[in-house]
């Protein structure tokens, strides 16, 4: 059932397999590689700021208005991938993602009973990085089988209205796992199959509201086609 | 003075303790109607100032030339504003003297039991320019110019620096928080702006240092060649069941900077603008002047019949421009 539903997966990429080739790692130098797909970009806390006022004191303690408290809410994810092989396990890869998340910054404690209300926005965030991966052959299970990812990239992201763009940058480490497909030696695509992404992002800058680098998890499936 | 000039007389500064006021928000340009336009009072010249060689128990003229000096020059060192402020010199004229020139000093008012000092505008009322600007700093109370401040005496550099906000053309700022003594009146607890109308207590020299609400006012109103470019402005309106509403504070609170700017809802749509503003998601608040003392505002009554309320969306102050058009809508109390 498993390998039905791959096969018509693959086929949504109009590619006609005709059989399923037997799982191989071995990759020719210089092949490129495109995927397509989506998953998840998680959330995270953007940490707590007061709205403070200068007090009437001689050792002032800020007197606070109200307090808020922001965050990004996960997020679907959308990406695409290009790789070219430099050895049998090594590959350069360069990615490019987007996501739309809401900023939510919850607002409490209003020195004057105002509502407690969530104020959102919605972000278009931009992610290009690039990096390599490493085929772990020797972790190799059944069809299945795992590398590990690394890169840097940048990040940019736009507030709602698209009046302001915060840029930035990632870094990520990670991996996955790949199955193929198919494998087809004499056409244009080479060979297609499947692959998922656990990576972790280490941002810093963009629509962040401070300077410390935010760690965020990507979890992603996509489609793969090599030439 | 001449025709086209006319004595305008702001008592800007109340002592502590008795003035019934509440928290808002904002920092304010004073304006005049010229020929039915509203024009912001500014200087269009560099201003000229006196200092009265007028001594007080504590405090020399040379003491208080330099303690006013100091406040002069912490507003000019606004980097985004562009200011140019000349000391001329020590005079024996008075401040509120129609002679001219802008004289600051002391003056015996004791009859103004809660004014610490004033500032007063001769302004050209073809054009709304400043020609002449006097303040008065009132020596019925004692004064302090100590680098650390004086625990029985008002810090005279911070009271300079509020009057000097006034001698530009900003008016008061509403942003602060107050509570009633329980032997009457009410006393501030905090402020978000040198520009708040009533002074803290004697030796505290917190306001010889501008707030972020002081920097936007005076940048708005001289702006250096950057602030437009680099800051954003808030434009929308105040309405309650469909219906503006005059006189709400807007308070927009930046989260990343911790910096709170604000503005008034005074045109006839319920319209506000907060230009200043860094750039990046701000959350905009609104409240009533309800029981401030809105003649230190304004020369009108204002709305005041609506709840705390904050928008629920976050706005987004773009670096240079104004951002998308907002509208607050408030619930009735």
């Amino acid at each position: 059932m498993i390998r039905r539903l791959l096969i018509g997966a693959a086929c949504c990429c109009n590619l006609v397999a005709a059989t399923v080739d037997a799982q191989t790692s071995t990759v020719q130098t210089g092949r490129i590689e495109v995927a397509g797909g989506g998953g998840l970009f998680s959330g995270g806390q953007l940490g707590n700021s007061d709205a403070s006022l200068r007090a009437n004191a001689l050792t002032p303690a800020p007197y606070r208005l109200f307090t808020t408290t922001s965050s990004f809410a996960t997020t679907p994810l959308v990406e695409g991938r290009v790789s070219v092989a430099v050895s049998r396990r090594l590959a350069v890869e360069g990615r490019f993602g987007f996501s739309r998340p809401e900023l939510r910054t919850s607002i409490s404690a209003d020195a004057e009973a105002g509502n407690s209300i969530t104020a959102v926005e919605r972000i278009d965030r931009y992610m290009i990085d690039g990096g390599v991966t490493f085929t772990l052959d020797d972790l190799r299970w059944g069809e299945l089988v795992p590398y590990a990812a690394g890169g840097v990239g940048y990040l940019r992201e736009l507030h709602e209205g698209q009046m302001l763009i915060q840029q930035g940058h990632s870094y990520h480490v990670g991996g996955g796992v790949r199955r193929r497909l198919f494998v087809h030696d004499r056409r244009v695509v080479k060979s297609g199959g499947v692959r998922g992404d656990v990576r972790v992002y280490l941002l810093s800058g963009g629509a962040a509201f401070d300077t410390a680098t935010h760690a965020r998890v990507a979890v992603s499936g996509s489609f793969f086609v090599g030439f | 003075m001449t025709a086209a000039q006319r004595r305008v007389t702001l008592v800007c500064l109340i002592a502590l303790l008795m003035l019934a006021s509440r928290p808002a928000a904002a920092y304010l340009n004073l304006s005049e109607d010229v020929r039915g336009q509203v024009v912001r009072l500014k200087w269009n010249t560099t201003p000229r100032w006196f200092a009265s060689n007028r001594s007080i128990p504590r405090v020399s003229a040379s003491d208080f030339q330099a303690a006013v000096a100091r406040a002069f020059a912490t507003w000019q060192a606004v980097p985004t504003a562009s200011l140019s402020l000349q000391f001329v010199g020590f005079t024996s004229a008075a401040p509120f003297e129609d002679d001219g020139i802008s004289v600051l000093g002391f003056e015996s008012r004791p009859e103004l039991e809660r004014v610490l000092g004033a500032t007063d505008f001769v302004i050209d009322t073809v054009t709304g320019e400043i020609v002449e600007s006097d303040i008065f700093f009132n020596s019925a109370f004692e004064w302090s110019v100590a680098p650390g401040g004086t625990s029985a005496a008002f810090d005279l550099q911070s009271v300079a620096t509020h009057e000097i906000g006034h001698f530009l053309g900003l008016g008061h700022s509403a942003l602060g928080e107050t509570e009633t003594n329980p032997e009457g009146g009410r006393r501030v607890l905090a402020s978000g702006a040198v520009m708040f109308p009533i002074a803290f207590g004697r030796g505290n020299t917190a306001d010889r240092e501008l707030q972020p609400d002081d920097i936007a006012g005076i940048s708005d109103l001289y702006p250096a060649s950057a602030f437009r470019a680099r800051t954003g402005v808030l434009r929308g309106r105040v309405r309650r069941n469909g219906q503006p509403v005059f006189g709400a504070h807007v308070i927009a609170f930046n989260p990343a900077t911790g910096e709170s700017i604000g503005g008034f809802a005074l045109g006839a749509d319920g319209d506000f603008q907060i230009a200043g503003l860094t750039p990046g998601p701000h959350v905009v608040r609104v409240e009533p002047l309800d029981d401030a003392d809105v003649e230190s505002f304004f020369d009108r009554g204002v709305d005041t019949n609506f709840a705390v309320t904050f928008y629920e969306r976050l706005f987004v102050a773009p670096a240079g421009g104004v951002g998308e058009h907002i509208d607050v809508g408030v619930r009735p109390k």
